[in-house]
């Protein structure tokens, strides 16, 4: 078949998302993908014995069975929720500044408050204000912000997001200064900044706050099996609702006809081998920067695409190791899936250094087997030590240095992590070297970004319409939105709504 | 009128909503600031393409420089680019070479055997074999001119300074030493406190590949040992006769402790020397194994299914026809036969790039296939070490 209402480029999470609703709906779609597997950063490698998950640290959103929350939904809707298993972490994290402190936070919102005001003592009136803070702003986030948006009412802003409207795009750095006068629990409470990528000071408290509060919640989650485990059930309910999908297929070029008016309107998607295929719409889990600059075939993005970009940054990339580790988690002194292990309390340093192809001062260490022993091999570990950064900075390594760059690297991490868990490197079997090269090689991301543009305040939707230059164009994925697993599952569920919803007014009106 | 309000269409009734949360105007006229100053990323098209054609290029363009007999049964075919230059190598890898045999568009996979600082060509030193389809039409045909294609440099059977040590051990049989000299060579390379000791097992003495060469350097560097092992030498031979041996690999190397093996050689040679090592107590760890092709014959493995009878089954690729495979043939190979192209480098079980799905229909995965843990549950498998054992169907 030559002919769809809808073309997904691209089967990462957005694109995955996109295609299975999209087909669920009643569209007839084909998902295109240039890779020979679904996911895209979803996704793992084996390496002899062990699996190795490429990029979910966390999985938010989920909730519990007694306490489901947005991702049980559409998870669900998607047709996966019996396809796939979930382990909830039994912490947020444990975050270790060497000398400074070493503090474990539960995933439980009563836990978070009772650890932290034992940790800190002097700070314990203003740890109640301000997590209620989060609570409260994470609230008119999900739902009376939306609503509010929707009515267009100032007045039911006012009355429905006092709180949103006081802290919600104050920088995090402004509101933890503000409530806290010790810097430590300040450090404790941002490290979820790694997860936006720029530091407190970067980011609208709104989107720090929430993470918080939906983390303790909700729970962090892992899925069996990894990431892929997911991509691959996506695809399997696509699949079974009726959906085409081509692999080892990339999408080459949009193809566009003009109107009478000036705009222009997909018409097509044109493959790499060459193969025009019609359809009505586009759902591009792509790069913006990609999709506009290079698959459109209008030569040049249309104004209001040059426009936004000129607003945008590209975002950070990461230099990941994987590490397969012939001990236990007990063995290597792991009591958190998740840990953070900085050298410094200065979130505005450790951005700093990820410009720098140097030694890292903030790393994380994620050991999926801690929570359930079936992610690696029987008495052994799969780790992961990462640190951000931006990915521009490997341009100027000679392809001759670039291994021993790269190693040079991967040596700090190890023994920076060996601060807090000393004997990694005794106990390697398998170990993988990801740069922000090789980020750029399997996610097509200008920079190796992970997370699309940089995450600042004025990256949300509160500051952007939808791109809406192409009639029949959209995105999907974390450029036109946040970067993350839920983000990005989301930003393909809801591109697919928007794409069956202009179908149908499109058939209303021809009928 | 309906009270919603259409974002789109009333964007500036939108931005008033927001304009009493606090920073909210700010942050426009810094957005708005930026839309005067920022680029519009027209400056990043095509960048992600080059760069990474630069170190994983999906294809090289390669013409036949030279080709050196090496031993009765080996030559080295020496490559140069037509394209790009040859991008860099870990030493150890290899490249999967693309040939065109009687219309069948077939790859094998070989090591790179030149050092990691030529950077002028690439050498792949081919042996021949019983039965050897392509390395025998490689020995037979080719010469100097001839085009080829082959993926970039790929594996994992390279030296790791992050965790391999200084003190390595390469047990190498018979062509295995194409990927024991480059990481001889990159060893010596880095100085005099890495100690490399080579143990090389062949069979006859006129299949010593490289030989001259390892011996002048085993006399140059004091850092580099080198132990000959021939099965059956002649009479006046001076390395070890017979078989290597746990006690072979004991006597010679003394203590194991902190010692990194690499072993690289035909499937039965690497299973025995995984077997001899791990008798003297060297842990998985300690053990670098290049996987080596296909099993041969599936049908002698404990796990095959018992109960098949057919000599053929039917493999229907979804959307683009069927064709009749033979019991006990990788998938990957009847693919080819039958003139579909799929994407493969190891051949071996490990890269998945030859990934395809499994609709319906089983299929035998020997412990070569190095398979996720959801491509059991969603029928994915790696054709090149796939096995159908009755009719199937294929998505890829």
């Amino acid at each position: 078949m030559n002919n769809y209402d809808a073309i997904v480029i691209g089967a990462g999470n957005g694109g995955l998302t996109a295609a299975t609703t999209l087909q669920r709906g009643g569209c007839r779609t084909l998902l295109l993908e240039k890779h020979n597997i679904p996911g895209g950063c979803a996704t793992s490698f084996v390496r002899g014995n062990y699996e190795f998950e490429v990029a979910l640290h966390q999985l938010s959103g989920l909730g519990t069975e007694k306490k489901p929350f947005i991702m049980r939904k559409i998870f669900t809707d998607l047709g996966v929720m019996e396809k796939v298993e979930f382990v909830q972490e039994g912490e947020l994290y444990r975050i270790v500044v060497p000398g400074e402190f070493d503090i474990t936070l539960p995933a439980s919102w009563k836990g978070l408050k009772t650890v932290l005001k034992a940790e800190f003592l002097a700070e314990q009136d203003n740890i109640d204000v301000f997590l209620n803070l989060c609570e409260q702003i994470s609230m008119e986030s999900f739902m009376a912000l939306p609503r509010a948006r929707k009515i267009g009412s100032d007045e039911v802003l006012k009355s429905s997001c006092p709180t949103f409207i006081k802290y919600g795009l104050v920088s995090a750095k402004d509101v933890l200064d503000e409530f806290f006068n010790d810097k430590k629990i300040k450090t404790v409470l941002a490290a979820y900044w790694c997860y936006l990528g720029l530091p407190p000071s970067q980011i609208a408290f709104s989107d720090l706050a929430v993470m918080i509060y939906a983390y303790a919640a909700f729970k962090p989650w892992h899925i069996k099996g990894g990431s892929q485990a997911m991509s691959s059930a996506l695809l399997e309910s696509f699949l079974e609702a009726g959906g085409d999908v081509r692999f080892n297929c990339a999408a080459d070029k949009i193809l566009t006809t003009t109107n009478t008016d000036h705009t222009s309107e997909v018409k097509a998607v044109r493959t790499e081998h060459g193969e025009v295929l019609s359809c009505k719409a586009v759902i591009s889990n792509a790069s913006s920067v990609l999709t506009y600059n290079e698959l459109l075939d209008t030569g040049q993005p249309p104004v209001s695409v040059q426009q936004d970009f000129k607003s945008r940054e590209i975002g950070t990339s990461a230099f990941v190791l994987y590490l397969g580790l012939d001990c236990t988690p007990q063995t290597l002194g792991i009591t958190s899936a998740s840990n953070f292990i900085c050298s410094t309390m200065d979130e505005e340093l450790m951005h700093e250094q990820m410009n720098k192809l140097e030694p890292p001062v903030a790393t994380m260490l994620t050991c999926y087997n801690f929570d359930d022993p079936s992610f690696a091999p029987e008495g052994k570990s799969q780790v992961s030590l990462l640190c951000l950064q931006y990915g521009e900075l490997w341009n100027d390594v000679p392809p001759d240095k670039y291994a021993e760059t790269k190693y040079a690297l991967a040596d700090k991490l190890i023994e920076q992590a060996e601060q807090v868990f000393p004997n990694i490197r005794d106990n390697i079997e398998e170990v993988e070297v990801a740069t922000p090269l090789t980020m750029m090689r399997y996610l097509n991301t200008p920079g190796g970004s992970i997370y699309g543009f940089k995450q600042n305040a004025q990256d949300s939707n509160l500051f952007r319409d939808r791109i809406d230059a192409v009639e029949g164009l959209y995105l999907a994925g974390c450029w036109n939105g946040m970067g993350g697993f839920q983000p990005t599952y989301m930003a393909g569920e809801s591109a697919a709504r928007a794409v069956i919803k202009q179908l149908k007014q499109k058939e209303t009106a021809n009928v | 009128m309906s009270n919603t309000v259409n974002p789109k269409n009333n964007a500036d009734s939108t931005y008033n909503v927001l304009n009493s949360i606090v920073g909210y105007q700010e942050a426009v006229a810094d957005k708005a600031q930026w839309e005067k100053d920022g680029s519009d990323l027209i400056e990043l098209k095509g960048s992600v393409d080059v760069t990474v054609a630069t170190l994983h290029p999906k294809r090289l363009t390669l013409e036949v420089s030279k080709v050196i007999e090496e031993t009765p049964s080996t030559k080295t075919i020496r490559f140069i680019s037509t394209g790009a230059p040859l991008p860099p190598f870990q030493a150890g890898q290899y490249i999967n070479l693309f040939v065109d045999i009687d219309g069948v568009s077939t790859a094998r996979p070989y090591a790179i055997s030149s050092a990691c600082d030529e950077k002028n060509y690439y050498d792949l030193t081919i042996k021949r074999v019983t039965d050897g389809f392509v390395s025998n039409h490689l020995l037979d045909n080719v010469s100097q001119g001839q085009q080829f294609l082959s993926t970039g440099p790929m594996g994992t059977f390279y030296y790791n300074p992050l965790f391999h040590g200084e003190d390595l051990v390469f047990l190498a049989g018979g062509s295995g030493v194409a990927p024991a000299i480059t990481m001889l060579k990159d060893i010596l390379s880095r100085g005099s406190k890495y100690s490399f000791h080579m143990i090389y097992c062949n069979s006859y003495i006129d299949d010593l590949i490289f030989i001259n060469e390892l011996r002048s350097l085993a006399e140059q560097y004091p850092q580099f040992r080198l132990t000959e092992v021939v099965s059956r030498p002649p009479a006046n031979f001076e390395g070890f006769k017979g078989h290597l041996s746990a006690d072979l690999i004991r006597n010679t190397l003394g203590s194991i402790e902190n010692k990194l093996f690499y072993v690289c050689g035909p499937t039965p040679f690497n299973d025995y020397c995984i077997g001899q090592l791990k008798s003297i107590g060297v842990p998985n760890k300690r053990i670098r194994l290049e996987a080596n092709g296909a099993p041969k014959n599936p049908q002698q493995l404990s796990d095959w299914p018992t109960t098949i009878d057919a000599e053929e089954v039917m493999v229907t690729v979804t959307g683009r026809g069927s064709f009749k495979a033979k019991i006990g043939e990788p998938l990957l190979n009847s693919l080819e036969r039958n003139g579909y192209s799929v994407e493969n480098a190891c051949r071996s079980g490990e890269c998945s790039l030859c990934r395809v799905k499994v609709i319906s229909g089983n299929v035998f995965n020997p412990p070569e296939a190095h398979l996720r843990k959801s491509d059991k549950t969603f029928g994915w498998v790696h054709s090149c070490v796939a096995y159908p054992t009755e009719d199937i169907e294929i998505l890829f």
